[in-house]
């Protein structure tokens, strides 16, 4: 048994170790203590929590919480059976929060003490509140009448001279659905309360009873922009289960579709910070890049978003020198324009002045929240699973991963420009080792059933998908987590303080994925 | 200052002649600023809605407006009210929870109007089609006037069905 869990190791029923996955097998009721000392004592982020309903199995739902270790490489899954009920965690682990009503509102497992068991994700204005999608016992295909089966409280903020504005679901820009509701005394923002998941789509339940290949294709639509990103989650975990070893420069082609999807969301998002402070030669010269860089996806792949190039087992994709020589010349147009903008930042007070301050996360915040990817980076915490948690050929590769302390736009807006350095290194290490052979192996006579986490760090942070196939070679569940959703609740914390003005800024500053979160 | 001036003068125009998969594209590309400046005085007005969609739609609608298209330049304009809009540009399944927003973006639309669905699932629900948790494409929903396929579509996809859509329902009517 590993060293870290000593303290707790009285509660431990069982413990499997597989890879860098550890899980221990707990009764419901020790649950809480084991979760707050890995949390608070070991510092582990809460990655995701995964309900199971095993009922036709002739067990009960299975909970499992999965924590990510930072300072090794360990992911510790705490498992439990739960018949119906379970204490919360969220009154330790704010966290666990969105995960638990989530999990309520799927599956129907209550959790005693939680401090907000409003519905999440099924609206209660369209969608009865004693049905449970989740369950295996519910057809995907259900669709109970449309009508009003009860009301959502909002927390509307009361007084003399407090008002509220609400926003959305429809945004002004082209942007996804949510709502946002401020509570203002003037200028200043005194709440914002986020309702998301408008465009729930019930991924997860579709999903099961396709074969790997079927989820393939859903996969690449959780979030369009992180395309890649949740793809190779999903094949780290098909692939650890098959057992495949995939061809060393199928790897490298992976990683570095990986950083070109990085490379063009965080120019994308730095064009729309500067759009969202009305510096339109800063966006348009970012836009210009990230039209550049799509172009060259195009080239590479087929597909400006890169779609269709992996596959189980390797990818479907090869490079040829023309290819390269394109990409080489491209990035090097990145890395001229990137600088050229950031040194224009640097010697602008008025572009200074609107980033600075605006936005600020606390450290403590993103503890709580386990927050990964650029938000937390930006507030002083290490996150980035490349380093702590290697797949891939990450391991051989210098990842700088710079981290800021301040917490504000500004932060957030300067960890941008360093991943992008990061991104153009990494490309150009992988381009310069590409080793020749094959991009893809036969699946041959694979095992077919088990479970496993798959995971990559996307833009945004890390994705995680926790992957369970039958010994028929279906989907059994797939739990798919994108870093938004533990992202978007720092946003409520992030504009307190500030003037409604700001909000837009703080918003891009962030850029979360509504798709990834709604699912 | 002068870096500024310098780096424009060394970028140059970025927009480009517009070329469309189409037979007619030529004709079409040329004539989409008269069209749009017979039939709309000079602009039309677009509210873009996702309904469901996975982001990537939205990431190429938003291309449009990047240097490389500019499509303001043909009096195409993203607004931000369903009132100020000749027409509704909508993405995705149309999931279960945003079915009254768009419905209610629908009616605020002032008629004559139009609705342009864009992507795979737009029409049918697409990959999500037939899932309890979205009511399978604005088809059943809305009349459609033009549909612009592709998962997502690409710019120029989304720009030649614009001017397929003036062509089909306003000049040949």
């Amino acid at each position: 048994m590993n060293l870290l869990l000593k303290p707790v190791e009285s509660y431990i029923k069982y413990y499997i170790k597989n890879r860098n996955e550890i899980t221990l097998g707990i009764s419901k009721e020790d649950v809480k203590l084991v979760s707050n000392y890995l949390f608070k004592d070991l510092d582990c982020d809460l990655a995701t929590i995964v309900a199971m309903d095993d009922r036709h199995h002739g067990l009960d739902f299975t909970i499992k919480y999965v924590f990510s270790y930072k300072k090794e490489d360990y992911f510790f899954i705490v498992e439990t059976m739960v018949n119906s009920k379970i204490e919360s965690l969220t009154p330790d682990i704010p966290a666990a929060n969105w995960f638990e009503r989530e999990i309520h509102d799927l599956f129907g497992i209550e959790f005693i003490n939680h401090e907000d068991p409003r519905p999440l994700v099924l609206y209660p204005e369209n969608f009865p509140q004693n049905l449970y999608p989740l369950r295996k016992d519910y057809k995907f295909n259900y669709r109970p009448e449309f009508k009003t089966y009860g009301k959502y409280e909002y927390k509307d903020v009361e007084g003399d001279g407090v008002f509220n504005i609400l926003v959305g679901p429809i945004h002004a820009g082209i942007i996804e659905p949510g709502h946002f509701r401020f509570s203002l005394a003037g200028e200043y923002i005194l709440q914002l309360e986020i309702r998301h998941f408008w465009n729930h789509r019930g991924i997860e339940k579709l999903a099961e009873g396709k074969d790997i290949w079927e989820g393939l294709s859903i996969v690449d639509k959780i979030s369009g922009d992180h395309s890649i990103a949740h793809t190779i989650a999903y094949l780290e975990a098909v692939e650890k289960i098959l057992e495949l070893d995939i061809p060393l420069k199928a790897k490298y082609i992976r990683v570095i579709l990986a950083e070109l999807e990085r490379l063009m969301c965080n120019i994308n998002d730095i064009g729309g910070l500067f759009q969202d402070i009305a510096y339109s030669f800063g966006s348009q010269g970012m836009f210009i890049l990230k039209e550049d860089i799509m172009r060259l996806n195009k080239l590479l792949t087929g597909s400006r978003f890169l779609r269709n190039s992996l596959t189980i087992g390797g990818t479907n994709i090869d490079f040829d020198d023309e290819k390269i020589s394109t990409l080489i010349s491209t990035l090097s147009k990145i890395k001229d324009g990137c600088r050229f903008f950031k040194d224009i930042i640097a010697s602008s007070a008025s572009i200074l002045d609107r980033f600075e301050t605006a936005g600020k996360i606390k450290y403590e915040t993103i503890k709580k929240l386990s927050c990964t990817g650029y938000i937390a980076r930006a507030s002083g915490r290490k996150s980035d699973s490349r380093k702590e948690h290697p797949y891939l050929t990450y391991k051989d590769v210098r990842i700088s991963s710079q981290i800021f302390e301040d917490g504000d736009c500004l932060a957030r807006l300067n960890v941008r420009f360093s991943d992008i350095e990061d991104s153009l290194y990494i490309i150009d290490k992988m381009l310069t080792e590409l080793p020749s052979g094959d991009t893809k192996i036969g699946l041959g006579h694979a095992k077919k059933g088990g479970s496993s986490l798959g995971y990559c760090e996307g833009q945004r942070g890390t994705i995680y998908h926790f992957l369970k196939i039958d010994n028929y070679g279906k989907i059994d569940r797939l739990r798919i987590t994108d870093p938004s959703y533990n992202n978007w609740q720092t946003i409520q914390f992030a504009v307190l303080g500030d003037i409604i003005a700001d909000f837009p800024l703080i918003n891009k500053s962030l850029n979360l994925s509504y798709a990834g979160t709604s699912l | 200052m002068l870096r500024i001036i310098a780096k424009r003068i060394k970028e140059g125009i970025k927009s480009e002649k517009i070329s469309i998969k189409d037979e007619n594209v030529e004709i079409l590309g040329n004539e989409l600023k008269t069209k749009i400046d017979k039939h709309f005085h000079g602009s039309l007005f677009i509210r873009e809605i996702d309904s469901g969609s996975c982001n990537a739609c939205e990431y190429e609608i938003s291309a449009l407006t990047n240097p490389y298209y500019d499509v303001e330049r043909f009096g195409i304009k993203f607004v931000a009210s369903p009132k100020h809009a000749d027409a509704l540009m909508i993405t995705g399944c149309v999931s279960r929870n945003m079915y009254e927003a768009v419905i209610k973006a629908y009616e605020n639309t002032p008629s004559p109007k139009f609705v342009i669905a864009v992507g795979d699932c737009s029409l049918d629900g697409g990959i999500f089609k037939g899932s309890y948790a979205t009511m399978d494409g604005v088809k059943n929903m809305l009349p459609i006037d033009v549909y612009i396929k592709g998962c997502p579509p690409e710019p120029i996809d989304i720009l030649s069905g614009l001017l397929i859509l003036i062509k089909a329902k306003i000049e040949n009517k």
